[in-house]
């Protein structure tokens, strides 16, 4: 079984309260969603807990050479970029950090390939600076679904702020709207039907 | 008592406030009323969740939390800030990975207590996981 449907979500301060709201509104999705949370190395098993209760997709950390499927939720590991490897395996990659952090949710993002084909939604939820508006700028122009989360909701209305300012985010949304429009949009895909 | 959260604000009004929510709660707290104290206090060897605030005279919330990540002092803290300022600079993102939050004055005390808790078991489960492996 491969996957086909594939969601990446980008989120730093405030980001794991954030990212709980929207995971909450979501069933056992036919998609694998990868979570580029900024956060320090020895909480990842806590965030990575926490996510977990909010559904009932398994919630893995990162590891090189995960294979993407659907029903998985995977977190990335600080200290590490996480790229996707033909859209179907994730590799951890050290080096640099990008926009001061590590991992990077541009690299992650700008990773994904038009080739083979899968359905994408990129989404940028609260936090500083301007992580994931080069990698939102990408996810448009492979064929991807973009999301940014809206002011009002947002803990930091930085990096969503930055990533609407490219013009390629398609819906501006608060957390839990979020979650809907993604279970919207991968059921769609499920069914034969393009949303977007 | 074990001391798990450092409140740092040149103002005694918010540090006694947060003292009172947070120890009656069971939560040891240490108040300290600048940057440089926090900084004293880390080199001290203080771990735990540091509620940070942005606009202190002399060293701010945000040059604290920079020189104290210069120095290596905040493996194994929490940071948050806790601010009545609204959005931080976009060039602030440097301490995006060390601060997990941006709690907005006036807090409520329940919001509080129920985020400095969620944030000392996630410590715990790392001091935890420490021992166990």
């Amino acid at each position: 079984m491969g996957c086909n449907n594939l969601v990446i979500i980008g989120s730093s301060t405030g980001g794991p309260e954030t990212v709980r709201r929207v995971l909450s509104r979501m069933p056992v999705l036919e998609a694998c969603i990868l979570i580029v949370q900024h956060m320090p190395r020895y909480v990842n098993e806590s965030v990575r807990a926490e996510f977990a209760e909010e559904t009932q997709m398994e919630v893995k950390l990162a590891d090189d050479g995960m294979v993407l499927r659907h029903g998985l939720v995977i977190v990335a590991r600080s200290d590490a970029h996480a790229r996707l490897a033909a859209n179907k395996v994730v590799q951890l990659v050290s080096g640099e950090k990008v926009n001061y952090v590590r991992p990077s949710v541009d690299v992650t993002m700008k990773s994904l390939r038009s080739i083979p084909r899968v359905n994408a939604i990129g989404v940028i939820l609260t936090g500083m600076g301007a992580d994931g508006a080069e990698g939102i700028r990408h996810m448009k122009g492979v064929g991807g679904v973009t999301i940014s989360q809206d002011e009002a909701s947002s803990v930091v209305y930085g990096m969503p702020k930055v990533a609407a300012a490219t013009g390629c985010v398609d819906f501006i949304l608060p957390p839990e709207l979020i979650g809907s429009k993604i279970t919207d949009l991968v059921k769609s895909w499920s069914n034969g039907v393009h949303l977007s | 008592m074990e001391t798990k959260i450092m409140i740092v604000d040149d103002e005694p009004d918010i540090r006694a406030a947060v003292c009172t929510i947070l120890e009656a709660s069971g939560y040891g707290v240490l108040p300290v009323e600048s940057g440089a104290r926090c900084i004293e206090e880390l080199e001290k060897g203080f771990r735990g969740v540091i509620l940070m605030d942005v606009m202190m005279p002399e060293m701010d919330g945000w040059a604290t939390t920079k020189k104290a990540i210069g120095k290596g002092l905040l493996e194994g803290n929490v940071v948050a800030m806790l601010t009545a300022k609204e959005d931080p600079d976009a060039d602030l993102e440097e301490v995006a990975e060390t601060v997990v939050n941006y709690i907005r004055k006036p807090f409520k005390p329940d919001m509080l207590v129920s985020t400095v808790g969620r944030y000392c078991r996630w410590l715990e489960r790392d001091r935890n996981a420490h021992l166990a492996g």
